[in-house]
Parts: C-alpha cells; structure tokens; sequence
C-alpha cells in the first residue's frame, strides 16, 4: 500500500517536475545568454494557458493542438519583450534595470489579465484528463503521459539544437563571450533574440500543459515563477543539465509533501531548500563558470 | 583646524543648510494642513495611507537606492510589523507602544538576519532570496492557522490608545486626523533621520559600496556589515510601518502582505527616483492617490502600477527626481550639475 503510494507520488512528482523543467529551462537559458532575468516569464506561462483555454473554447480546436497555440503565443511574447525592454536597456549597462522594468511588465499583464479574464479561476479540463491507465494500482491519465512525452520531445530537441546545429553552437559561443563571438561574425543581437523567443514558447507551452493542475487565474503563473527560480538557483543559474535535475527533485517534493505533510506547506519547504542551497553552496548543485553574482 | 575658513561651512553649504531646515518646516506646514483640506472619511483615510506607504518606500529607498540591493521581500518586514506587534497586543495583553517596538525590532533583526544570511549574494540571487523569504512569510502567515487564524484574519485591532494627560484628551485615535498625524509625523521623523544617515559618512560608505565595492574594500570599508546595517534599518522602517497598518485598518490578513505588496513599493521607489530619499516619498503619495482617482477604471487602473514602473526605468530612469531636476534646469531656477 505504502509503495503504491510512493511510487504514485513519483509519478505524479515527475510530470509536475517535467513541466517546471519547461518554464525554468527558459530563465535559465535567457540568464545563460544574457545574465538577466525576464520577471513577466510567468506571465507567459499564465498567458499560454489563457491561449491554450481560448483556442479549444472559442475556436474549438484539439488539446494537442492548443499546446502548438500556446508555444506560439509565448514565442511572440518572447520576441516583444526583448524588442521592448531587454535590447533598449542593454546599452544602459545595469544589471537590475531590466529586472525592475520585467517586473512592472509583470504587474501589468496580470493586472490586463484581471480586468479580461476576471478573478474567477477557469476550468481547465481536457478529454485525456478523466482518460486512466491502471497499471499494478497506479493510476496515471493520458494527460500525464501526454505531458511526459511533450517535455521529454522537447527538451530533447532543445539539447539536440544547442549540441549539433551551427545556431545552436553559436548561441553558446554568444552565451561565453558575447564580445569574441561577435568577432566571428556572430550577430549577437539575433541570437539574444532567438533565446527570447525559444524561452518564452517554451514558457507558453509550459502553461497550455501546467493549466489543468493549477488555479488558472491571471495570476497562476506566480506561483509557478518562484518554483522556477528555486529550481534554477538550486540546479545552478545557466546550467541545463543542473536545471532538468532541480526540476524534478522540486516536482518531487512537492508531490511528497502534499502527500506526507501538508499541501500548504510547499512553497515553505521549496524555499527553505532554496535558502540552504544559497547558503551552503549558491552556485547550484552543477555549477557553471560565472562567479559573478556571488 | 587651525585654518578657519575649514572651520567655517562654505557660503553654498550654509545656505543648502538653511535650505533643508525651511524645507522641513514646509513640510510639517503641509502636514498639519492636509486634514483640513481634506476633511471627509474617504481622503482622510487615503491620507494615512499615502504616510503608511512613505513609510515603507524611503525603507526600501534606503536599502536599494543606497545600499544597492535589490530587496524583493519588502513585503515581509511589512507583515512581520503587522503581525508582531498585533499578535503581541490581542494574545498577551501588551500595551499598543511596546508591541510597536517589539514588532518594529522584530521586522528590524529579521532583515538583519536575511541579510546577514545573503551577503555574499548580490544583484539578482539577493534579489531571488529576498523574493523567497517573502513568499515564506507570507505562506506561514497563511498556513500557521492557530496563531494567525490564516486568511480568515485578526479582526478588530485596536488603534492605539488615546493620548491623555491630566485628564486632557491630547490625541484620541479614533479620529482619523489624529491618527494620520501620528503616522505622518513618524513618517516624517524617520525621513530626517534617514536624511541624517545618507547625508553623514555612513551614507557616502553606503555610496561608496554600491558603486564599487571591491575598491570600497581597498580602504578598509566592511561593505558586509553596512550592507547589513542598512537592510536592518530599512526593514525596522517597514516594520513600523506595519504596526500602523494593522491598528489603523483593524484587520490583518495574510494577502495583504503578498510579494506583490513588495513590487507596488518597488514602483513607489522606482517612480519617485532611487537614490534620493525625497523622490519615492512623492512616488508612493503619487502610486497612492492615482489609482483612488481612476477608481472608475475598475480593475483595470491597477495596471498603473505596472505601467509606471516600466515606462520610467525606460524613459526615465530616475524617477520624478530626475524629472524634477530637468525642469528644473529648463527654468534657469538651478544650475546643471
């Protein structure tokens, strides 16, 4: 019984993870390239699943679907905000700047969100939801699996792109010295765009598929932000393959303790490992050469 | 000092000097005015709010624009105040005034520790811990139900007790002038001392770090300590200014103190200028009374907030001091710098 329990939680903690994985896969590769942060990142996710909600809704189109419509819309958003706010203020030279203005783009769009979609949350709810397989006293729905194939496809070809294509390459050579890759005629500016744009679809899709676990109100992508920069300070800020792992120790953990303790308590214990994690050891648990910020 | 024109404050210091005294006596003018002009329930209240808010954005000032760090939890030293010195007055019977002082300690030695925590942390890790430790409070505020009965709130706070001597009612705080003089005149006593504070070495210490800390250290200047110091004092601010909100709103509920409360400060800040103390106290009367006035809008009128933070980091990065200064110069009423 007891195992059953663990096992089902592992699965559940795994699926919950692969999807903070998505979101925080994005801040990790904007802060690679960029070392900056996007604060309205959540609210591309909270915005792809309003668009994911909308498309099946209003235009009556398939769930799969609805997740290719939600990475779209992220990837748009992702394009504006690096037009918009990153590139005018990158020749200002400070680091905050960008993250104050993101922040009040934040404050923005889930106050414009507010005043659409109102503060009632939306019923998000899909034909593979109530779909179960049964296997050995475990249950787990088509959405799940759905979501577990989706993460893992996509992160896949993310990896495949940055190892094995010239874009790919040339993005990490931008994220090491954006100055000396400029010399190998590497137009910096279109790279830094193509992270934004990659990022937030990632962001956006990440919502379509976070919408039927979470609260969807316009502000559910808050509680899901602070899970994702727990998870790339705690899996090292920059670092792929320390952010995957995070993500799925903190999707874990938070299947366990709603579990074993107390739902409630969650972010309480996120946090507190994020806390510990800066105190003991800030660079992440596969830390990347950047010492700059501690 | 055997030269006595060392002695002696420049001809342009003194009258900066004279300045700033007649600018104090201006402002303690405005404030005994403002309850006369405003004299129904609805500004009155909006009154004491703005001095709330002036309260919590020259704490903030005081670490991000002096000191340099990007405090995201504002928020929780606020609450912390709150709900300190209200649990201490409801639970244990303790008189209004030391619960204030308790709760702003506490709001005070809780920054210290965070930030005692965070110092080898800069730019944006302190900007994500001091995040984290609000979304903390704020979830042991909601999920620590028997001390805090969690989001159905504390109801019924007090105001503080009225101010009686020789049987002569000075102040009774259920009057809403008196309590906004109250707040208003501690808002204002801590803008002079922290006025005092950026104006006397340790403030151009505190400079000295932001700017460079390394070469800060080349002349022998703890920059952890003051980094320290300095988040301690701003959250002690925000502490006190907690206190105030609890027994002037009467009611506390965790939500009030959400991480967003800490952005809407941010803006204050932000909008009003970093860096110069009188600056965010105009952003945060500004970031006050604008949304009052577009009340109309609905909800949509909390996108100000938003709204003006990006566009002056954009277009303006010094907020309303900035602002003011160029016109300013335009006028020919202050030479450029």
């Amino acid at each position: 019984m007891t195992t059953t329990i663990v096992l089902q939680q592992a699965i559940n903690g795994v699926v919950l993870g692969s999807l903070y994985v998505l979101v925080a896969l994005g801040l990790t590769l904007i802060y690679g390239v960029l070392v900056q942060i996007n604060f309205a990142h959540a609210d591309f996710v909270t915005l792809g699943a309003f668009a994911a909600y909308f498309f099946m809704h209003l235009v009556g189109g398939g769930y799969i679907l609805s997740i290719a419509v939600a990475f779209a819309v992220g990837a748009a958003l992702g394009w504006l905000i690096n037009a918009a706010i990153f590139t005018p203020l990158r020749r200002k030279g400070n680091e905050l700047l960008p993250l104050i203005a993101t922040i009040g783009v934040s404050v923005m769009m889930q106050n414009l969100m507010l005043a659409w979609f109102g503060p009632i949350p939306y019923a998000f709810e899909t034909q593979y939801s109530s779909e179960v397989i049964r296997f050995a006293g475990i249950f787990v729905s088509w959405q799940s699996v759905i979501i577990i194939i989706v993460s893992i496809l996509t992160i896949a070809l993310l990896y495949a792109f940055m190892k094995f294509t010239f874009l790919g390459k040339a993005l990490r050579a931008v994220a090491q010295d954006r100055e000396t890759a400029g010399l190998m005629g590497i137009n910096p500016n279109y790279l830094i765009m193509l992270t934004f744009v990659i990022a937030s679809a990632l962001a956006g899709m990440g919502g379509a598929m976070l919408a039927p676990v979470l609260v969807l109100t316009p502000f559910a992508g808050t509680s899901v932000i602070v899970k994702a920069f727990a998870i790339v300070i705690i899996g090292g800020f920059g670092n792929v393959e320390g952010t995957i792992l995070a993500g799925l120790i903190v999707g874990l953990i938070e299947s366990y303790t709603t579990q074993f303790l107390d739902p409630g308590l969650i972010d309480i214990v996120v946090f507190a490992l994020l806390l510990v994690m800066l105190a003991i050891k800030p660079t992440g648990l596969i830390s990347e050469r950047r010492e700059e910020n501690v | 000092m055997s030269d006595p024109a060392l002695a002696q404050p420049l001809p342009g210091q003194r009258a900066t000097l004279r300045s700033r005294w007649l600018a104090y006596a201006l402002a303690i003018a405005v404030i005994v005015i403002l309850p006369f002009v405003f004299t129904d329930t609805y500004w009155r209240t909006n009154l004491t709010v703005c001095a709330i808010n002036v309260l919590l954005a020259i704490g903030l000032d005081f670490i991000l624009g002096y000191a340099g760090q990007l405090n995201l939890g504002h928020s929780a030293f606020y609450g912390l105040g709150a709900y300190v010195s209200t649990l201490l007055i409801v639970k244990l019977g303790i008189p209004f005034w030391i619960a204030f002082v308790a709760g702003v300690a506490f709001a005070g030695i809780a920054g210290t520790f965070l930030s005692l925590f965070a110092v080898r942390l800069r730019g944006h890790y302190l900007a994500i811990a001091s995040l984290g430790f609000a979304v903390i409070v704020h979830q042991i505020l909601l999920n620590w139900i028997s001390l805090t009965q969690g989001p159905l709130g504390i109801y019924g706070i007090a105001p503080p007790p009225a101010i009686i001597i020789g049987g002569v009612v000075i102040a009774d705080f259920r009057n809403l002038a008196a309590f906004f003089y109250l707040v208003a005149g501690f808002a204002f006593l801590s803008y002079i001392l922290l006025n005092q504070l950026v104006r006397s070495p340790i403030g151009e210490t505190l400079t000295a770090i932001r700017e460079d800390e390394v070469s800060a250290a080349s002349l022998g200047i703890n920059g952890a300590a003051w980094k320290v110091f300095a988040f301690g004092v701003g959250s002690a601010v925000a502490g006190a200014a907690g206190c105030f909100y609890a027994s002037f709103v009467g009611t506390l509920v965790p939500d009030a103190f959400f991480v967003s409360e800490a952005f809407n400060i941010l803006a204050m800040v932000i909008v009003g200028g970093m860096g110069t103390l009188i600056g965010p106290v105009f952003g945060a009367i500004l970031l006050t009374v604008l949304p009052e006035v577009l009340r109309g809008f609905g909800d949509l009128r909390l996108v100000v907030y938003g709204a003006a933070l990006t566009f002056v980091v954009l277009f303006m990065p010094g907020g309303l001091a900035q602002a003011a200064r160029v016109v300013a110069e335009k006028l020919g009423l202050r030479r450029s710098a």
